[in-house]
């Protein structure tokens, strides 16, 4: 096991594949961190510094800069993808998304199945996304309630370095697109990280992190910490919650949280996107429809309102899920008569 | 005050007027939870489990288990929450009344019943009133007529639907006490260090068994080790494999002694009083199916039910009984009595031993109907949830062991019922066709076990007449 932070993760998990398989491409806008500087390459550094270091160890033939144009990024990346190549391609900000929408939705998602499962497209595309950073209404978003409802994409949230490191490789040695989202609030937590070369993580396979039996709690992402610190302050009151981090959103871990509500009987679900037609929304209903037996109070969603993200830090600590919303709607759970 | 409660000898069907307690499963001062077994409960026809229907203590036991007969509605003992003093329900005890005001209570110092209750036994909620509300708050029209109707007031009430609007539910709740919360607190969290690709539950449970998940092959999605595939070793099998060729000696075999239960006991005191005092006789007859058979498979997909060869047996027996009044009788003491509907009884083995749940009125249904009624009954017997109204009375039992093979057997009467059929399976059977020939065709045989009290040979064997008749010419079946 070795400590160290999420970005980290990140990047020493791209250098191991890049340094297993050739065939591994990374792509992406100011990925190599400098290039056209007077100090050269690597000079600045990428802003997330989820690349540092891989230029040197790579060259400009596996670590290609691109212009500013993601619907150019994901294209070149479905055709390295489509012949024989296993890019990563960056997304500087998952808000981006929106221009590169066909390249993703049409393209990357749909190769497998219009083809007839003749070819396959092994592409990764990170992301960072998340709020917190006063970055205002297009630098900000949780979009993973658009990329999960979209068959043919596998949607990653990695919650802690550890996973990083774990459903990172999974999704590099993945056949199909694998859509990787890392909350940028999270690039900063340190965590142990195991060093077995080969450690990976099924997708699909929640990750219980406190485990309890009077409440059911989804969450991924930044808010799962919010989530832990509302299950400690509890288990001192003699509540227990079991809070499950689903680690991917597609496929997702049906079985958790259907196992964890049939022992609760209550289920909160936490995330970080509007309330409509949300993954918490999908939950919900998830659970109504096949642990209605089980339950002893209706599901609740945490979500922000449905509002664009403010930029005022004041209004944005608002808008966001926190430990107090997030304790008040368990308790209101708890409460139902 | 103390939530306390009385716990009453049951009315579990019409007839139903007083019942023993055959056994106590909790003590005196025990605390159980909803869904325990409480006590056994027989009456004259039946044993039934009571279970608790909600959590709460046993604070004082009445009437022990005897033979003695308690009448419907007696007081048998006192369900409360823990913290209640004697005195409380002493005091409950002294003030209690029946519900069926023919009925004593017993107990409580053996005192007749005080003429002023003390304490009302069900938390006496205040008095709601109806009243009109005038309000601007926004409410749903359910929401507001079950206010009005319960005279609510709505103005405490922070709505949960958009912009705060009242739904039904939120009258609801506040029209509910608040409840006492009992939380289980944590559990141990096992982490997932090991590379095992199991679910949480699995995880766990594999934990408390001491189960090492590396070695389970996961058949769950996409190979992830379920919950299913960590109980299946929870109780590993030890078979120790036979040696071949080993010489042949004798080992123990010392009978594993198992006492009736008190469902079998009363199934062993009919059963036997039925063969001993009902003088049975016994009707053989067999009849050609292969048109029945034939038929159900095309009445089956028109229909769309799944109805079983047993099924259109019934439905012909009723007709036949409803044909032959004479034989659709139970036998009360010196009386017989005949009724216009057949309530026919099928026998059914379940976990709890030989039950026979009553098709109702089978001679009205139509065939889809006795298939779903069969199967909703044999589901309920599977399940141990059979209920004294299940079984409660009928007027024929068909009994069927056709499904393992049986030819024919000799049943026994299931009092008060004139008479039992017993059906065996279907065979092919050669016979001699026109010309000498000789054909295969499929019989099934059938043995009917009549009380000669009520029945006589004459009339017993004119019902089989017309039983086989309309076996033979299904079509009857949907006249």
């Amino acid at each position: 096991m070795a400590k160290m932070m999420y970005r980290d993760a990140v990047v020493s998990t791209i250098a191991e594949e890049m340094a297993r398989d050739e065939n591994v491409v990374c792509l992406g806008e100011d990925i190599v961190g400098g290039m056209g500087t007077p100090g050269g390459p690597e000079a600045i550094g990428g802003i997330w510094s989820t690349s540092t270091g891989l230029f040197g160890k790579f060259g400009a033939d596996r670590m290609i800069d691109t212009p500013i144009s993601e619907s150019a990024i994901m294209g070149a990346a479905a055709g390295l993808a489509l012949s024989g190549k296993r890019p990563i391609a960056e997304l500087m900000f998952a808000d981006f998304i929106g221009v590169s929408l066909d390249q993703i939705w049409n393209q990357l998602a749909k190769f497998r199945y219009m083809f007839g499962g003749k070819t396959k497209c092994p592409a990764v595309i990170r992301m960072a996304y998340g709020a917190g950073y006063n970055a205002a209404a297009q630098h900000s978003q949780a979009v993973h309630q658009i990329l999960t409802g979209m068959p043919g994409l596998k949607v990653v949230m990695p919650t802690t370095p550890a996973d990083v490191k774990g459903l990172l490789r999974t999704a590099i040695r993945d056949d199909d697109p694998v859509i990787f989202l890392e909350h940028k609030a999270l690039y900063g937590v340190s965590g142990e990280v195991p060093d077995d070369p080969d450690y990976m993580i099924p997708f699909g396979h929640a990750r219980l992190s406190r485990a309890g039996q009077d409440v059911t709690i989804v969450s991924t992402g930044l808010l799962l910490g919010f989530c832990e610190a509302v299950a400690d302050k509890l288990a001192a009151e003699g509540i227990g919650c079991d809070v499950i981090d689903l680690r991917t959103t597609s496929p997702l871990d049906e079985e958790a949280i259907l196992d964890s509500v049939e022992v609760t009987g209550r289920l909160i679900v936490v995330d970080e996107a509007p309330p409509r037609c949300s993954l918490g929304a999908d939950i919900c209903a998830l659970v109504a429809e096949k642990a209605f037996a089980s339950l002893k109070a209706p599901p609740l969603s945490v979500n922000p309102p449905h509002t664009p993200i403010p930029f005022a830090r004041e209004l944005e600590s608002a808008y966001l899920p926190s430990v107090d919303k997030i304790e008040a709607a368990v308790r209101k759970v708890l409460s139902y008569r | 005050m103390a939530n306390i409660r009385p716990f009453c000898m049951p009315k579990w069907g019409i007839e139903m007027t007083e019942g023993t307690i055959a056994e106590w499963m909790v003590n005196e001062g025990d605390a159980f939870t909803k869904g325990q077994v409480l006590c056994l409960i027989e009456t004259a026809k039946i044993t039934n489990e009571v279970e608790a229907e909600y959590d709460a203590v046993l604070k004082r036991l009445l009437t022990p288990a005897s033979d003695e007969a308690h009448p419907v509605g007696a007081l048998l003992g006192v369900f409360a929450d823990a913290d209640t003093t004697d005195a409380e329900v002493d005091e409950f005890i002294a003030g209690f009344k029946p519900a069926e005001t023919s009925v004593a209570a017993k107990g409580g110092g053996g005192s007749a019943p005080a003429p002023a209750p003390a304490a009302a036994p069900a938390a006496a909620a205040p008095a709601r009133t109806p009243t009109k509300i005038v309000t601007n708050r926004a409410i749903s029209p359910e929401a507001l007529k079950l206010a009005e109707a319960e005279g609510v007031d709505i103005e405490p009430i922070a709505g949960s639907g958009r912009n705060g609007r009242i739904t039904y539910q939120d009258v609801v709740q506040a029209l509910r006490p608040e409840r006492a919360q009992s939380f289980k607190g944590s559990a141990q969290l096992v982490e997932d260090t090991a590379q095992a690709f199991a679910s949480p539950l699995a995880r766990r449970i594999a934990a408390q068994h001491g189960i090492a998940l590396g070695a389970i092959k996961g058949t769950g999605a996409r190979g992830r080790i379920s919950k299913a595939d960590v109980l299946a070793l929870v109780k590993p099998t030890t078979a120790a494999t036979p040696v071949f060729g080993a010489p042949f000696e004798l080992v123990a075999n010392q009978p594993t002694v198992q006492p009736f239960d008190k469902v079998r006991k009363v199934v062993a005191k009919r059963l036997t009083e039925a063969k001993q005092t009902i003088p049975h006789f016994y009707l053989r007859v067999s009849a050609a199916v292969d048109d029945l058979m034939a038929l159900r498979k095309t009445a089956n997909l028109v229909l769309g039910t799944k109805a079983s060869i047993n099924d259109y047996i019934v439905k012909a027996v009723a007709l036949t009984l409803v044909k032959h009044p004479d034989v659709n009788v139970q036998v009360h003491g010196d009386s017989v009595h005949s009724f216009p509907h057949a309530d026919v009884a099928i026998a059914v083995a379940s976990p709890k031993g030989l039950v026979t749940p009553i098709v109702r009125q089978a001679d009205r249904m139509h065939i889809a109907q006795i298939a779903a009624t069969t199967r909703a009954l044999i589901d309920k017997a599977q399940a141990g949830k059979l209920g004294y109204e299940d079984m409660d009375g009928g007027t024929f039992s068909v009994s069927n062991l056709g499904m393992f093979g049986i030819e024919n057997f000799d049943a026994i009467i299931n009092p008060p019922q004139g008479a039992i059929l017993a059906v065996g399976g279907v065979n092919r059977v050669a016979v001699e066709a026109e010309g000498g020939d000789i054909a295969f065709e499929s019989r099934i045989q059938l043995t009917m076990s009549v009380d000669h009290r009520a029945i006589d040979g004459a009339l017993g064997a004119q019902f089989l007449q017309t039983l086989k008749g309309l076996l033979e010419a299904p079509e009857g079946l949907f006249a």
